[in-house]
């Protein structure tokens, strides 16, 4: 008879790492279950030149269709479409980026730290529109500040409400002394455009992993058992009670199938995976509402201006450079009406390139062109925030199987005319600002990628006071099975604009800091 | 993560810092037979010996590719052009191992291309002159900010999409490499696969 464990966690990225983090220091044992490998960053890679790879850079046609991101050289890191599938309608693509290795999404995160602001938390009230959080940033700050200190964030404080700060281990400096930037500093502020500077995670030798900051602590307890290559199939109740016991996983080697037992289970496999296995464990959604309101954040915008004495390689010194990060800025007051409702972010770059497919030529006339323009431009891209809609859904899809014979997600996703209206007047607003420099706009495009790209994606379990519209409680405990936790980012009412890696792992450390004081209490 | 120059699309996850591992795939990995003292042959790439052979696209199809790499990706500023980089030979190959979609796509664009020169210059469009490719191709470009959004017209999508392909399948050559001195160096960091599952 094997040992039933105190608290199951499925998956190891930043969420299953705090709460494996959080709960191993309070004397809590832990299984881990990760459905892939542990990657080994030296015998795994080798340094090869493009011309020496099999498809010269292009990768494998068809191999990762949906992760625009990929290429020859970082392929293998990505989950392998074909092993474990999902499908789309044909008219709403969705681009579904995944990692299984242990750490996940952790490993390759570009770690970008902010905290979501009461604009986010009470959105409701703010958008007149939509659901708001059941809790607000003073609920979540001391746990943000917790995690700014674990992943060494560095930013600059602002006090501005809709751009909270945070512990900054670092201030960071403006980067604002170019010509251009100048210009861009004298233009923004009679425009309500405030200009700050991006904030990140500095983690330890520029690496902000649950492999390095997170699970080595909880390995040091003694108190945590990881265990590899095990995809979890189904989460396993007890027919009396109802209660979460366990779960049914599979070998990804030997397909053995295996099954664990544990007093408490924790999801922590990724907003989609986590909510994948529910709904296939048939489990926690008594409300309806498991698998909706799946969205992420627009990326996308590109306006380019090109700054005429800087061309052909002449920019006097000093003219070019630095950059600007620009926090949402839309819908902060009654008094600014739009047509949307959320706002977005702005990235301002000071020694921009076009690339060859801004231009309507071709051969040597495009390839003088790029010359001519190479570092004389000023760029401006966004973060939006997508609107939660119910309609946008994921189900189970039970005609399709992946390879280890678990039912896959049928994903089912289409924008809103707000997402239009919002990269509209981001694009505007950067094209009239640029004009407004003496600069040549040679680039506007008010196009952003399809749902998924930015690897954002949340929803689906969301978080409530209510059982009936929500999923999760505040503490991110299923409504229905209690001692059920789900610490991902499927708990989210609301993306923002914001990476939500901190929010996630804030929320991760607060949930199980709130499992570790109900076992205590014998509650779960 | 800040826009990249070469690629406008903005990457969510980017590449985090760790420690580079020793450069060379074979030798870092363990030859067979070192304890023995044999020491690791210096392997020989089949471009530098064998000449790829052309299959897929038709004799018609592949002329227009060849003439349309020249146009697009000709011999600059002292380095090699397509042709001489063999890319319409590569792309012979990529295309043919590619999704149906994309392979649809190429033929019927360079269909496209060869019955333009036809109906305009009575010629085949890799017997056209410079200024008659120019005639044939300029009103097909298009601009096209962001790679993922092409113009949904197929041959203007077409054009878009061969023109990065020309332009990379020719400076990711071996012969590019040759030409301008860069053999030999290292390169990125690539992923092997990682713990693939066992086949028994």
């Amino acid at each position: 008879m094997t040992e039933t464990h105190d608290v199951l966690i499925v998956g190891s990225g930043h969420s299953g790492g705090m709460a494996a983090k959080v709960l191993t220091s309070k004397g809590i044992s832990c299984l881990m279950l990760n459905a892939g490998p542990e990657a080994d960053y030296v015998k795994d890679r080798v340094a090869v030149a493009a011309h020496d790879l099999p498809y010269r850079g292009f990768g494998k046609p068809g191999r990762l269709a949906h992760v625009t991101q990929a290429n020859e050289y970082n392929a293998e890191q990505w989950v392998d479409e074909k092993e474990v599938p999902y499908t789309s309608p044909t008219d709403a693509p969705y681009n579904w980026v995944r990692v299984r290795l242990l750490g996940g999404r952790s490993l390759f995160w570009a770690r970008q730290s902010f905290r979501l602001s009461d604009f986010e938390f009470n959105a409701a009230e703010i958008d007149g529109a939509g659901e708001s959080w059941p809790i607000r940033l003073a609920d979540v700050a001391p746990y943000y500040s917790q995690v700014e200190q674990i992943f060494r964030v560095a930013g600059r404080r602002e006090g501005w409400p809709q751009f909270p700060d945070g512990n900054f281990v670092t201030e960071t400096n403006l980067n604002l002394n170019s010509g251009v930037m100048r210009k861009i500093v004298e233009l923004a502020k009679p425009r309500g455009i405030p200009l700050s500077t991006m904030r990140s995670s500095q983690g330890i030798n520029g690496l902000a992993s649950s492999i390095n900051l997170l699970l080595p602590d909880a390995m040091a307890t003694g108190k945590l058992k990881i265990v590899s290559n095990a995809i979890v199939r189904e989460i396993t109740t007890d027919k009396n009670t109802g209660l979460a016991n366990g779960a049914h996983f599979i070998d990804r080697h030997s397909r053995r199938e295996m099954h664990v037992k544990a007093r408490v289970v924790v999801l922590a496999a990724g907003t989609l995976e986590s909510t994948r296995l529910l709904l296939n464990s048939g489990i926690a959604n008594s409300s309806g509402v498991m698998g909706h309101y799946l969205h992420d954040q627009i990326y996308g915008v590109r306006v380019l201006a090109s700054v005429p004495e800087a061309r052909g390689g002449k920019a006097p010194a000093g003219l070019m450079g630095g950059s600007a990060f620009i926090p949402r800025f839309r819908n902060l007051s009654k008094n600014d009406k739009r047509n949307f409702i959320k706002g977005y972010c702005m990235m301002i770059g000071g020694a921009a390139s076009p690339v060859a497919g801004d231009f309507a030529d071709y051969g040597e006339e495009l390839q003088k062109k790029l010359e001519h323009y190479a570092g004389s431009c000023v760029s401006a891209s966004i973060y939006g925030e997508r609107v939660p809609r119910f309609e946008n859904h994921v189900s189970i899809n039970k005609t399709v199987n992946d390879e280890w014979g678990i039912p896959v997600l049928h994903i089912d996703v289409r924008d809103s005319q707000n997402e239009v209206n919002q990269a509209r007047d981001a694009a505007d607003t950067a094209e009239e600002l640029f004009r407004a420099a003496g600069w040549d706009v040679i680039v506007k495009t008010d196009k952003y990628h399809p749902p998924g790209y930015s690897i954002h994606e949340v929803g689906t379990c969301r978080m409530g006071d209510n059982p009936k519209t929500s999923v999760l409680n505040k503490w991110n405990q299923s409504h229905d099975v209690k001692n059920l936790f789900v610490v991902d980012g499927s708990c989210f009412v609301t993306c923002g604009w914001q990476n939500p890696t901190m929010t996630i792992s804030a929320l991760s450390m607060r949930a199980s800091e709130r499992l570790a004081d109900l076992m205590k209490a014998g509650a779960v | 993560m800040q826009a990249l120059a070469a690629a406008p699309a903005v990457p969510a996850l980017a590449q985090q810092v760790r420690p580079a591992p020793p450069s060379g795939g074979r030798s870092s990995r363990g030859a067979l037979g070192v304890e023995q003292g044999v020491k690791e042959f210096e392997l020989t790439q089949p471009d530098a010996v064998a000449d790829p052979a052309a299959r897929f696209f038709t004799p018609a199809q592949f002329g227009a590719l060849k003439k349309l790499s020249d146009a697009l990706m000709p011999p600059m500023s002292g380095n090699p052009g397509a042709i001489e980089c063999e890319a319409p030979e590569f792309l012979d190959f990529l295309i043919g191992v590619s999704p149906v979609e994309q392979q649809q796509l190429y033929r019927g664009g360079l269909d496209a291309l060869n019955a333009k020169a036809k109906a305009k210059f009575s010629k085949s469009f890799a017997e056209l002159d410079p200024k008659q490719v120019d005639a044939v191709l300029r009103p097909l470009l298009a601009a096209t900010p962001w790679a993922w959004d092409l113009p949904k017209d197929p041959v203007r999508r077409f054009i878009a999409s061969v023109r990065t392909d020309v332009v990379t399948a020719t400076r990711n050559s071996p012969v590019w490499a040759e030409k301008t001195g860069t053999r030999g160096r290292a390169g990125q960091l690539k992923w092997l696969p990682i713990d693939p599952v066992y086949k028994g």
